[in-house]
């Protein structure tokens, strides 16, 4: 074996135990931290956050350990160093190794010289004395978690809602108070196909009526006693556990708690399965049919909270008069909906077959069924509708089918109106397609028309005669429509014709042509605009619109009169109205106004602060009191009830209180406050 | 708590003096409504004048067009600054009538641009309740004035507060009847100045 051979032997050795003291050291320095968070978490309890952090941790930490010594040992894949690093520690060598590897072709008596040294010994001592204090150190952790109770490296290892349990107590078993630490596995009715949920410490229980509620403490069962709304509730030993299993109940109740001078108080908050909500579609109203053939088209829409069971239509047919009646009823396409939480129901009905009689009358309604197997089915239903078949005898009464509501009135559109329709459709024109614009432009076109013609109207009425439209207009002049030159040329000469009065002139114009001038104006705006909108141009409109617009303002500035006389100096007897007065001839009496009624309220208010003023003396009590109104608000008053859980979970956890206790006070008094902070927006 | 006393703005321009008829029905729909201690006669107090300090509320309107005088601008100012509530209605109905124009430009030049008021806005549901913002008026739902039904109010808000309260639905006329006449009504139409005035004297 030449020199390089034996260096290479070496080098394999000591890269072998680099490679070795990097694992070490990660293995060692990685269940170094999880032991010490171990410890730390059985004598302090650590949440359940930070103990999901340590195993992560605990690996990067190792990951960084390992790189950094094989970082620090690279080295080692270098001959060179590794003869260097042997002619270091064994002198006896005298550089023979070095010139052997350096030259080429090495003598036969460097050879020779090397091969007389053995360093197989210092290659040794070296890869113990590295291996040896990560090991060491591997060994010490191992066995220190070992020793740990395997709980306390259960809820390091793999954390999880209610392992608090599996925290051994640090006092005497005689000293602990085995109702804290409390857990609660609930588990949903198997219908509603839910996922259990476990709760740590809870002072409150929120679950389905029916669900399953066991709850865990450490320690014994005897002499732990429970009772829930005056009944006892057994309590079980499992393990190194005792437990309860009660089912949640349909009202909300208080499950009391007690280990020798140690009670606490659960409150169990049900909340109910709600039933299908159903919406007939179709048919969409009652109707009256006079030939009773054919098939009536049904369809309905149901859903529910958990899933639907079952879904189908109901009728009823009532025949007969007078004081007999006869009914009959049946099913029409029952369908199973799958537990679906919505579902759409169709069907038909066929009126040919229910061999219908004048008189008759169809009540039609859809039902659908939930899966709530634990306190009975929801059912759901719609609103019914009917089918009446009307008697000859009716045939010429009045029946007055709803009708929908009428579009809405377009004498009502103002001329500002017509302006926004029209600046609108402007704004959309480039996304639309000419066809479209043209349409909408020729109905505001129409509207506009419409109004002129209004207006024109009110121009010949205040000209004195007889209101006269466009359309009487063109009659006369055989076919052709007024323009509003003809306009006002029929205004003066209408002025002519009624004659007197016309004694004050501005300029050339008659009076009454000067009062009107400004719904000229406008009319012939509206002209202009009538055309542009009929070509399907809004945006050549608009200019004329706005035109007519401003002339209407200024017809009605001109014209608003504000006559008032005087008016008559309003004094009030306030007495009176407040219907507190007194006569005269009567005896005196002042009137008080009655004590408010001593409404449930303030006394659940009144609770509230006899709860808080023991806070101080007696924190314990002082829970156990809002908890026991909790329970009861929970049915009457139940913004009070949610109030009230974050203060009670923030005085059971030691956490200051105050903001919480605040905000019930405040519910508790009734006080509403509303928040403000609504966006501000818009302008003038 | 000192008597509540309902005061109605006296400006220089215009025709301050529009709804005579306004402050003794909320005078009374105050003294019908509610235990607030009210003056039986309401006061008219000059924009200009120290007195205006005394009263939390002034309601302010016309037909007209509306300048301050420089005393008036001052004056009001410092009602607002020190708390008072100014409530301005549009006699006219019009936003594009002449007390519309003119009042905005004043309150704009003094206290600052009003803004839409959020029907959800507590003033709403001070007293009554309104989920759906200010009140209709007959005048909007005739088509009187600009024609259009106006779906909220403007407000100056300071500091969470309303400073001033701009409308435009002519409560003015609204309002301006003899609270005698007020038993003909199956529903009181002046129920929404009982929250303008709870707002006032509480927020």
């Amino acid at each position: 074996m030449t020199a390089r051979e034996r260096v290479v032997a070496a080098r394999r050795t000591l890269g072998a135990a680099v490679v070795a003291r990097a694992l070490l050291w990660a293995i060692a320095l990685g269940a170094s931290l999880l032991a010490i968070a171990a410890v730390l978490d059985w004598l302090v309890g650590a949440p359940r956050g930070v103990r999901a952090l340590v195993l992560p941790a605990a690996m990067l930490v190792a990951a960084i350990t390992a790189a950094r010594v094989l970082w620090r040992g690279r080295r080692v894949r270098s001959v060179p160093t590794i003869a260097l690093w042997l002619e270091e520690r064994v002198p006896a060598l005298n550089y023979s190794l070095v010139s052997a590897l350096e030259s080429p072709h090495a003598s036969a008596s460097l050879e020779r010289e090397v091969a007389a040294v053995h360093w197989m010994p210092v290659v040794r001592r070296a890869v113990g004395g590295a291996l040896l204090p990560p090991l060491a150190l591997v060994v010490a952790v191992v066995v220190l978690l070992l020793a740990l109770p395997a709980g306390v490296r259960e809820r390091i290892r793999a954390p999880r809602a209610g392992d608090t349990l599996l925290r051994p107590p640090v006092a005497a078993a005689a000293l602990r108070n085995r109702l804290s630490p409390l857990v609660a596995d609930v588990v949903p009715p198997p219908y509603t196909g839910g996922h259990a949920v476990t709760i740590e410490e809870p002072s409150s229980i929120e679950a389905l009526t029916g669900g399953r509620v066991t709850l865990r403490g450490r320690g014994s069962a005897s002499g732990i006693a429970a009772t829930m709304a005056g009944a006892p509730v057994v309590v079980r030993d499992s393990a190194n556990e005792w437990r309860l299993e009660i089912a949640m109940p349909v009202k909300p109740a208080a499950l009391e708690l007690r280990d020798r001078t140690f009670a606490r108080t659960v409150v169990l908050a049900p909340h109910a399965d709600s039933l299908p909500v159903v919406t007939l579609i179709a048919p969409a109203r009652d109707t009256v049919m006079r030939t009773p053939t054919g098939a009536f088209a049904l369809a309905a829409q149901a859903s529910d909270d958990y899933g639907l069971d079952a879904g189908w239509f109901e009728y009823i047919v009532s025949s007969g008069e007078g004081e007999n009646f006869t009914f009959r009823s049946g099913i029409v396409r029952r369908a199973s909906l799958g537990n679906q939480r919505g579902a759409h129901l169709s069907g038909a009905l066929d009126l040919g077959a229910l061999a219908l009689h004048p008189g008759d009358l169809v009540h039609v309604r859809a039902v659908a069924r939930d899966r709530n197997d634990v306190t009975g089915s929801g059912i759901g239903v719609s609103e019914t509708r009917t089918i009446r078949v009307p008697r000859k005898s009716e045939y010429d009464s009045v029946a007055v089918e709803a009708a929908p509501p009428p579009d809405a009135d377009k004498a009502q559109l103002s001329e500002r109106m017509l302006i926004m329709l029209a600046e609108k459709l402007q704004q959309r024109r480039p996304s639309m397609a000419r066809a479209n614009v043209v349409k909408e432009s020729q109905d505001i076109g129409r509207d506009q028309a419409r109004l002129r013609q209004h207006v024109g109207e009110v121009i010949f009425a205040r000209l004195g005669g007889a209101p006269e439209t466009e359309d009487a207009g063109a009659a006369n002049d055989g076919g052709a429509k007024l323009t509003p030159e003809q306009m006002l040329a029929a205004a003066d000469a209408a002025t002519r014709g009624a004659g007197a009065g016309a004694t004050d002139f501005e300029g050339d114009e008659t009076p009454v042509v000067a009062v009107n001038r400004p719904l000229l104006e406008a009319y012939n705006a509206m002209w202009d605009a009538s055309r542009s909108l009929d070509v399907g141009e809004p945006g050549a409109a608009l200019p004329a619109m706005r035109t007519a617009l401003a002339a209407i303002q200024r017809a009605r500035n001109a014209e608003r009169l504000y006559l008032r006389g005087k008016s008559p100096v309003v004094i009030l007897d306030i007495a009176k109205v407040r219907l507190a007065g007194k006569r005269d001839d009567a005896s005196s009496s002042t009137l008080q106004p009655r004590a408010a009624l001593d409404s449930s309220a303030e006394r659940r208010a009144r609770r509230f602060d006899r709860a808080l003023d023991r806070i101080a003396a007696d924190p314990r009590a002082a829970i156990d009191s809002l908890l026991a109104l909790r329970v009861d608000a929970l049915t009457s008053a139940p913004p009070l009830a949610a109030a009230l859980a974050p203060a009670i979970d923030a005085l059971r956890t030691g956490r200051d209180a105050t903001d919480a206790l605040v905000r019930a006070r405040r519910v508790a008094a009734g006080v509403t406050v509303e928040q403000s902070d609504s966006p501000w927006g818009g302008g003038w | 708590m000192s008597t509540f006393t309902f005061a109605t703005a006296q400006y220089e321009s215009g025709d301050w003096d529009s709804a005579p008829l306004v402050p003794p029905n909320i005078i009374d729909t105050i003294a019908r409504y509610t235990e607030i201690e009210v003056n039986p006669t309401g006061a008219v107090v000059s924009l200009a004048s120290p007195d205006l300090l005394r009263y939390p509320l002034v309601f302010l309107t016309g037909h007209l067009p509306v300048r301050f005088t420089d005393a008036e601008r001052r004056q009001l100012r410092e009602f607002l600054d020190r708390g008072g509530m100014l409530f301005v209605d549009d006699h006219n109905h019009d936003i594009d009538g002449v007390f519309h124009k003119t009042a905005t430009e004043e309150l704009v030049r003094t206290i600052g641009a009003p803004v839409l008021l959020p029907n959800s806005h507590p003033l709403f549901s001070s007293f009554f309740h309104f989920p759906d913002g200010p009140p209709t008026t007959t005048q909007e739902l005739n088509g009187w004035g600009d024609n259009l039904v106006h779906k909220n109010l403007f407000a100056v808000v300071r500091e969470g507060r309303i400073a001033v309260l701009y409308s435009s639905k002519d409560y003015s006329s609204e309002w301006g009847y003899h609270p005698e006449n007020k038993r003909f009504q199956s529903v009181d139409n002046t129920r929404f100045a009982v929250n303008i005035v709870v707002y006032a004297l509480t927020a």
